[in-house]
């Protein structure tokens, strides 16, 4: 069963800090090719985070190419496996919703380029530069690892201008 | 007959100068009557402290009942109430296959720049989810802002409405711009 059920809040996993991969085995690339079925399966999902499916490890896959925001630029499918940011640069808002939080959507800040290391399937490390869409679909994928979710990080739920104002 | 729903729903809206503990003060009624605040929008304009609340409670209940209850805390707080029965159709999640955009509207301050604006977007069917206004700069060189989020018609474009709001830009001296906020669901 390869698609799996998308966990929503309140589900207690989407708040954990998932543990890191210490072997890749067979369980682990099953578990890579569930999330890329699950991520193919959610109308326009770009990516899944292995806690979005109830496993508390930092597994998580990306794809942005076939998105409008990131056909452009990007590197295709990305199966990453104890990813890490190493460099960040800018910043940008854009817009954000969350298949674990249907319904509700807000402002969040993300920087503009990443670079990340992670490990591939095959055990080989992986370093890439990331900017855009898709490294706005990284970092939100990489907070789920951490038991983040995009409502943690929201700036504001409609326009952020003006809000703090003082007469 | 049509059968009644189990669920009721109000408008509730405060209007009042600001101080703290107005929210604190208007929830507790609410939270007193069993109500659950099902939506709802709370903001500082000017010094006053406007709050818009969709109400939901559990038959039976009245009008009145929540009047009742929020009237004299309204009284005692300096704050104005309004109270609305709100109809199924009224409660119906609104969604919309068309692109959500931003319209940044700014430019020198002028009568009629919110009603000349809207009145093109109206005529397209565009319809208006939230809307923000400012008067900033100086006593000399006063600048209005005016901030839209609409939801296009499926079809229509954020170039479409550009094009649509050209000779306005035009003739106000105003700027104008459009880009698509929809939101993205990862």
């Amino acid at each position: 069963m390869p698609v799996q059920p998308i966990l929503r809040y309140p589900h207690p996993v989407l708040k954990k800090l998932c543990h890191r991969v210490e072997k890749i085995d067979r369980s682990i690339r099953d578990l890579i090719q569930d999330l890329v079925d699950t991520m193919h399966e959610g109308p326009g999902s770009v990516g899944v985070a292995a806690s979005q499916i109830g496993v508390t490890l930092r597994v998580c896959v990306v794809d942005v190419s076939k998105n409008r925001h990131g056909k452009e630029n990007n590197h295709g499918l990305l199966l990453m496996i104890n990813p890490e940011i190493t460099a960040r640069s800018g910043s940008a808002t854009m817009r954000e919703g969350c298949m674990s939080v249907p319904d509700y959507t807000g402002d969040v800040d993300r920087s503009t380029t990443i670079t990340l290391q992670f490990t591939l399937p095959d055990g080989t490390l992986q370093e890439i530069t990331s900017s855009g869409f898709e490294a706005v679909a990284i970092q939100h994928e990489m907070d789920h690892l951490d038991g983040i979710l995009f409502l943690d990080r929201v700036t504001s739920i409609k326009t952020g201008l003006f809000r703090r104002k003082n007469y | 007959m049509t059968q009644q729903p189990e669920i009721l729903h109000y408008a509730v809206t405060v209007v009042g100068k600001d101080r703290p503990g107005i929210v604190a003060a208007i929830t507790e009624g609410l939270f007193n009557l069993g109500c659950n605040i099902a939506d709802s929008s709370c903001t500082m304009l000017a010094g006053e402290f406007a709050m818009i609340l969709i109400v939901s409670l559990k038959r039976p209940f009245s009008k009145s009942r929540l009047i009742e209850e929020l009237k004299p805390v309204c009284d005692r707080i300096g704050m104005t109430l309004g109270v609305r029965t709100l109809h199924a159709d009224e409660i119906a999640r609104q969604e919309t296959d068309g692109e959500i955009c931003m319209i940044s509207v700014y430019g020198a301050d002028q009568p009629g720049i919110v009603y000349r604006v809207t009145r093109e977007l109206a005529a397209r069917s565009i319809n208006i989810t939230d809307l923000n206004t400012k008067l900033i700069g100086t006593a000399e060189e006063p600048v209005y802002v005016l901030m839209l989020e609409v939801a296009l018609p499926e079809g229509e474009t954020p170039e479409g409405v550009e094009h649509t709001l050209a000779a306005l830009k035009k003739e106000l001296n105003i700027e104008i711009g459009v880009r698509i906020i929809t939101p993205v669901a990862f």
